[in-house]
């Protein structure tokens, strides 16, 4: 027994002992090449469409260049990647979020990739101008795009013809999605099936619309009232300003219609998202504010939806205004509060950036390169089930992207009214406070000039000591 | 102890410094801790902390205490009801965040569902004929458990019970150690069940209920997981805990240094409850042979 345990541990000792003597060298020496270490948010089918674009690359021009890419995928990658960094081993690119270019940028995190980038050909015109800004923060590039997104209402088309009674009673066509916020809240009120309990209460049974259905969207509802949340000339916070109040009041104007707690009640039982509860999915809104990976969700967690008309397999050869038939929900850009603000969307992008520190800035580069030739791109942006972020785009990737409104996503991102986040290094706290504004808008907890003036106070007091700090770190 | 202690150090410097964790930090002497006195959301946090564990904490070392006393009672199948309530302790914590959030679920969770039991519905009528009596708000039902401002942190308080499997089997072994010499001397003595239990069996088991009550201090004025994973600190930060905020800072802020000064403010915090605890001991923990 004795000496079992004897081996055993002289074994593992051993082992540990190789580990750390030979563990690091045997990955940096894979086959003679270069080993480039990328790490990524993703995880199940998007993190495995990434890594079939990884292993395209080692098969190809990493093979030419004498680099292979190590990919990593992982949980909560941003803090791990500073925690990396701060520790001087940092991966060779990270997969971020368009969130955090300007706040990594402030704080020395990444490299810039001016030259990067200019050696490759890479330059703003590559770019549809929302995306190659939202890479860029105080005069630099920071970061280049895996994938991007708009977003758009999404309409159930069966739904709308099922209740199409109540629209035409209401003076409203069915077989269109609505063109301005006006029309739309009237047909969020026509499309609303609310009964009357035993005892009195209102039960809502299936909603139109609901400004808080995903709630993640509901931080840039200002965007379709005209406003850009962020002065950026004056570097002010502009949350008191009369559109983002009246932004606020619209959202506020639903529970006041449907009743607060009748609406509490009813949300209260939606899943999330990626689950087949999506409320989406399964009727309980008829319309709601997504992305265009929504094609790719409805195929995996209720397929019958994208084969409305027809089997799949017909769709093949078909043009792009066929194919659309075949799906019960439409995508349409999201109207305005604003006569005349057309095509307004809020664009956002997952970023390929250099950690600084990062060993092989130059090899991860011809990675991030590759990923943002067109075609490697659209082939990835269709796996994923989005936009592009380039300013060309091929006529195959609107025709046989898993998304037959594609290009309605496409128009938006090229649009000059799509907005990314305001450039600002504490934007994710802004974000976080303008999303606990809105839910204490709409659980009439607070009015919303009050609750913004309350969020506007507090984090222009917290930008400005921000800056002050960078200013005397700067000059020190 | 090296591990431990160099952090340690370190957060002490960078909560008088502005740190991001990849610049260096820079001294700006107390500002940090000036700031968060003047931070809604950070007194936000710590009302909702304290007011967790003002709920949690008695109602935790009670609920334990009495399952304790329970199974130490010798009936068939003692074994297995010992083991049925040590069980959901091992369940892992966002396994059982996630079931929990099903239980709460307003619309179709089991609590409403059980709720909606018509001995239930009177009794909610009756509580609300007497909240109506001193102008008190109803309770709504469905209740929004996790959804409504007023009923999430309750609701979270309560499911604080189901991890109480560690606590009991601590009280159970210290009630392997009272004296049956001196039960049965106060049951000779003519001490019924219940004076038995307060002048003999609490006493003794005195320095468990305080070893306990110094862990449920810490553990409540830490709470982070379970909120995280089932509210988020939503809705309208209603459940939004001081550990919860400490981490937006650090990790999603990159505020290390106000971070660290919250870590400090916390630290304090749980030592003078900690150090009222120890003083207070004297008057109410007895140990044996003293």
């Amino acid at each position: 027994m004795h000496y079992i345990r004897t081996t055993i541990l002289t074994l593992l000792g051993l082992t540990a002992l190789a580990v750390m003597a030979f563990g690091g060298r045997s990955v940096e020496s894979h086959k003679g090449q270069v080993v480039v270490t990328y790490w990524e948010k993703w995880t199940g089918k998007e993190a495995e469409q990434m890594q079939q674009i990884v292993n395209d690359f080692n098969q190809s021009v990493g093979q030419q260049k004498g680099i292979y890419v190590q990919y990593l995928s992982m949980s909560s990658v941003d803090q791990k990647t500073l925690v990396a960094t701060a520790a001087g081993v940092p991966p060779d690119i990270a997969g971020l979020w368009n969130s955090q270019v300007a706040q990594f940028a402030t704080i020395n995190a990444v490299e810039p990739l001016d030259d990067l980038a200019a050696a490759h050909g890479i330059t703003a015109s590559y770019y549809k101008p929302v995306y190659w800004e939202g890479c860029r923060f105080n005069g630099h590039l920071w970061a280049l795009i895996s994938t991007p997104a708009t977003i758009a209402l999404h309409y159930n088309k069966r739904l709308m013809l099922e209740r199409a009674d109540s629209l035409r009673k209401a003076g409203l066509d069915p077989n269109r999605p609505p063109r301005t916020l006006d029309e739309l809240d009237r047909y969020a009120q026509a499309l609303d099936m609310v009964e009357k309990t035993p005892n009195g209460q209102k039960r809502i049974k299936s909603a139109g619309y609901l400004p808080m259905e995903p709630s993640w969207m509901l931080t840039y509802i200002p965007y379709w009232f005209g406003n850009k949340l962020f002065d950026e000339k004056t570097q002010k916070l502009t949350l008191t300003d009369p559109d983002i109040v009246r932004a606020f009041e619209w959202v506020k104007s639903y529970s006041v219609r449907l009743g607060k707690d009748s609406m509490t009640e009813f949300t209260n039982g939606f899943g999330q998202f990626a689950s087949p509860q999506n409320p989406f999915l399964v009727g309980n809104v008829v319309m709601t504010l997504q992305g265009p990976w929504t094609a790719n969700y409805v195929e995996d967690l209720k397929p019958s939806m994208n084969r409305w008309k027809f089997p799949k397999e017909k769709e093949k050869g078909m043009s792009v205004e066929e194919r659309r038939k075949n799906y019960e929900w439409g995508a349409a850009p999201f109207p305005s509060a604003v006569p005349g603000l057309t095509d307004v969307s809020y664009a956002s992008f997952d970023t390929l950036m250099i950690p600084r520190g990062a060993k092989h800035k130059q090899e991860a580069f011809e990675f991030i390169a590759y990923v943002n030739r067109q075609d490697v791109m659209e082939k990835l942006n269709s796996l994923h089930c989005k936009n592009s972020p380039l300013s060309q785009v091929s006529e195959q990737f609107i025709r046989n992207h898993p998304n037959p409104y594609i290009s309605v996503f496409e128009e938006l991102a090229r649009s000059k009214n799509a907005r990314g986040v305001p450039p600002m290094p504490i934007w994710p706290e802004v974000a976080d406070e303008l999303g606990v504004v809105a839910q204490r808008v709409y659980l009439l907890q607070a009015e919303p000039k009050e609750a913004l003036q309350d969020a506007q106070n507090r984090l222009q007091e917290k930008y400005e000591t921000f800056l002050e700090r960078q200013r005397l770190r700067a000059k020190s | 102890m090296v591990f431990t202690l160099i952090p340690v150090v370190l957060s002490l410097y960078y909560s008088v410094c502005d740190y991001s964790l990849l610049q260096p930090p820079a001294y700006i002497g107390g500002a940090n801790y000036h700031e968060l006195l003047d931070d809604p959301i950070f007194r936000k946090s710590l009302t909702n902390t304290l007011l967790y564990a003002i709920i949690a904490l008695p109602a935790g070392l009670m609920v334990s205490l009495g399952l304790a006393l329970l199974l130490n009672v010798k009936v068939a199948g003692q074994t297995f009801y010992r083991t049925v309530i040590f069980l959901p302790s091992l369940v892992p914590t966002v396994a059982s965040a996630m079931l929990w959030m099903w239980l709460f679920n307003a619309k179709l969770g089991l609590i409403n569902t059980v709720l909606d039991w018509l001995p239930f519905r009177l009794l909610i009528a009756g509580i609300n004929a007497i909240l109506g009596l001193v102008h008190l708000p109803q309770i709504e039902t469905p209740i929004g458990w996790l959804t409504n401002p007023a009923w999430a942190l309750p609701a979270l308080a309560f499911m604080s019970f189901w991890g109480v499997g560690h606590t009991v089997v601590i009280y159970l072994a210290g009630l392997q150690d009272v004296p049956s010499e001196l039960l049965e001397s106060a049951e000779i003595d003519g001490a019924g069940m219940t004076r038995r239990l307060w002048h003999v069996t609490l006493p003794m088991l005195s320095p468990v209920i305080f070893f306990n009550l110094i862990m449920a201090i810490i553990g409540t004025l830490q709470v982070f997981a379970i909120p995280y994973i089932m509210t988020g600190g939503g809705p309208a930060r209603a459940t939004y805990f001081f550990t919860m905020y400490l981490y937006d800072n650090a990790f999603r802020y990159l505020k290390m240094g106000y971070a660290s000064a919250m870590a400090w403010i916390q630290l304090l915090i749980i030592l003078a409850l900690t150090a009222i605890a120890f003083w207070s001991s004297r008057k109410w923990v007895y140990y044996q042979g003293k």
